[in-house]
């Protein structure tokens, strides 16, 4: 399988999305703004969907549609799916995560499955707190570490930290939320145009 | 680094206030109550009355959240001094002790506290936070049912264990969960909401009626729901395309679908005033929903 690489925009997003919601199971897609290059799979932005009964069908169902609809306006596809649990010493995936990812694995060739290890998420970690899974065979196993790439890692983590530390985090909105308050952006707009302005120094594309 | 009175122009009562509401509203924002609580303490403790106590265990709870033991221990240390006896506080110690993961020596303390007094609620269910904690749901979901047999009415309780048993999956132990909670709260729209998304989960005809119905109550309770809405109009949908209904049926649930579509536009449309893309997406996806209905009806 090809190489995956995650922009600083979406790794930031989903690493704020987890701290967000400290003591509950978040989850969000991964999308893709450029079509796949080679088996190679950019993604370019995330959706944190939902941190309260993630294995529940109606409101999954519902954000992935809207989700859907709002990426074939925006020449984006959804090309995976990320999770976080509330346990952290258990970061494998659950039963849910693999069964959303399935159904994103039906539509797009190349879908991964992350999940976020909450126990490598301290401030000075030294690796992407990221496990990646790809689909072989029907099932999904763990992605060869090499295929995965984040540009200037610590550039990113920094940015991250940062925005953690000068409560950015509120900021994000993710689908229950916008359940909760309609006029909240699940799009995060002017969450993206502050993590743009600080990342604009390290990557060249967002 | 400014202080909470100076930034918000505050004065000491109300902060006391302030407190005294997140104690009352049972609010989880613990970063906030350290902020304000930690102030308060420092600089006005003697002015606080009898309050201070209760003060030094929310202050303690939040700080466990936040990972600041050293102000978790100094109240603490303060409330030991004070209630050097009290099975109250030797729950606070134990607390203490999960929040630095030493779960042995938690549960000892508790066992202690049971020991003296069987009774003693506050107790068990933090022995069973423990093992929730340690990622041991099955056996955390058998502690709590007989926790239950005993403490009936505990609401709390009750709830805990319909998040457990959906987390595992075991949708048809969390309706019947949700349905002790109904019973008990008639008024309470979020919990109809989720039994309907439970049902909804579950699938198949039946409970799909049943999660519409749901729904639909939720909303007659509070018609501001917004999951409400949006799960009527779906189970509407999911029913009115089913081949095994009645054409009767079928009618009236495409009649329930248009009518929460309908409120789910207004809705929108109302937030979004200058949002047109927001509400074309919207439409364009309820569109495709009913192309879709149409074309299996």
């Amino acid at each position: 399988m090809g190489e995956v690489e995650l922009s600083c925009r979406a790794y930031v997003k989903m690493y704020l999305h987890a701290c967000l919601f400290p003591r509950c199971s978040v989850n969000g897609l991964l999308l893709s703004s450029s079509s796949s290059a080679g088996g190679a799979v950019c993604v370019t932005d995330c959706v944190p969907l939902l941190h309260s009964h993630l294995s529940l069908a109606p409101i999954t169902q519902l954000a992935l549609t809207q989700v859907d609809v709002w990426c074939s306006q925006t020449q984006q596809r959804i090309v995976g799916y990320y999770q976080a649990n509330a346990c952290t010493s258990d970061s494998s995936p659950t039963p849910c995560a693999l069964k959303i990812a399935d159904k994103i694995a039906e539509q797009f060739d190349g879908a991964v499955l992350l999940m976020l290890d909450g126990s490598k998420m301290s401030p000075d970690y030294r690796v992407p707190p990221i496990v990646m899974y790809e689909r072989k065979d029907s099932r999904w196993t763990l992605k060869d570490k090499h295929t995965i790439m984040l540009r200037q890692w610590e550039e990113i983590r920094d940015v991250a930290s940062q925005m953690l530390d000068s409560g950015d985090h509120s900021l994000l909105v993710d689908f229950d939320s916008h359940l909760d308050d309609i006029t909240r952006d699940w799009t995060n707009q002017k969450l993206n145009s502050k993590i743009a302005e600080l990342c604009s120094p390290v990557n060249g594309n967002i | 680094m400014a202080s909470v009175s100076e930034l918000y122009d505050v004065g000491w009562e109300e902060m006391r206030d302030k407190l005294r509401k997140w104690r009352e509203d049972n609010s989880r924002n613990s970063e906030q109550i350290v902020d304000v609580g930690e102030e308060l303490i420092s600089d006005h403790a003697s002015k606080l009355g009898d309050d201070v106590w209760i003060i030094y265990e929310q202050v303690m709870i939040a700080a466990l959240d936040c990972s600041r033991d050293d102000l978790a221990l100094t109240c603490l240390q303060e409330l030991r001094k004070q209630f050097p006896d009290s099975h109250r506080v030797k729950r606070l110690t134990g607390m203490r002790l999960e929040a630095l993961e030493r779960y042995d020596e938690a549960n000892k303390h508790y066992d202690a506290i049971l020991e003296d007094d069987p009774t003693n609620t506050a107790a068990r269910k933090r022995k069973i936070s423990i093992l929730k904690a340690q990622g041991k749901n099955g056996e955390a979901i058998r502690e709590l049912n007989e926790y239950l047999e005993q403490f009936v009415g505990d609401q709390e309780a009750w709830h805990e264990l319909s998040e457990l048993y959906i987390n595992e999956h075991d949708y048809g132990k969390a309706a019947f969960c949700l349905e002790e909670l109904m019973m008990t709260n008639p008024h309470n729209h979020l919990y109809c909401e989720q039994y309907a998304e439970v049902k909804y989960t579950q699938g198949g005809l039946e409970n799909l009626e049943l999660s519409r119905k749901y729904f639909s109550q939720a909303l007659r309770l509070n018609n501001r729901n917004m999951r409400a809405l949006f799960g009527l109009y779906m189970s509407a949908s999911h029913i009115a395309a089913s081949p095994k209904v009645s054409a009767k049926v079928k009618k009236d649930n495409i009649k329930y679908a248009a009518w929460a579509a309908n409120q789910i536009n207004r809705a929108y449309k109302v937030k979004f005033m200058k949002s047109l893309v927001k509400l074309l997406e919207l439409l364009s996806c309820f569109f495709f929903c009913f192309w879709q209905l149409c074309k299996t009806s």
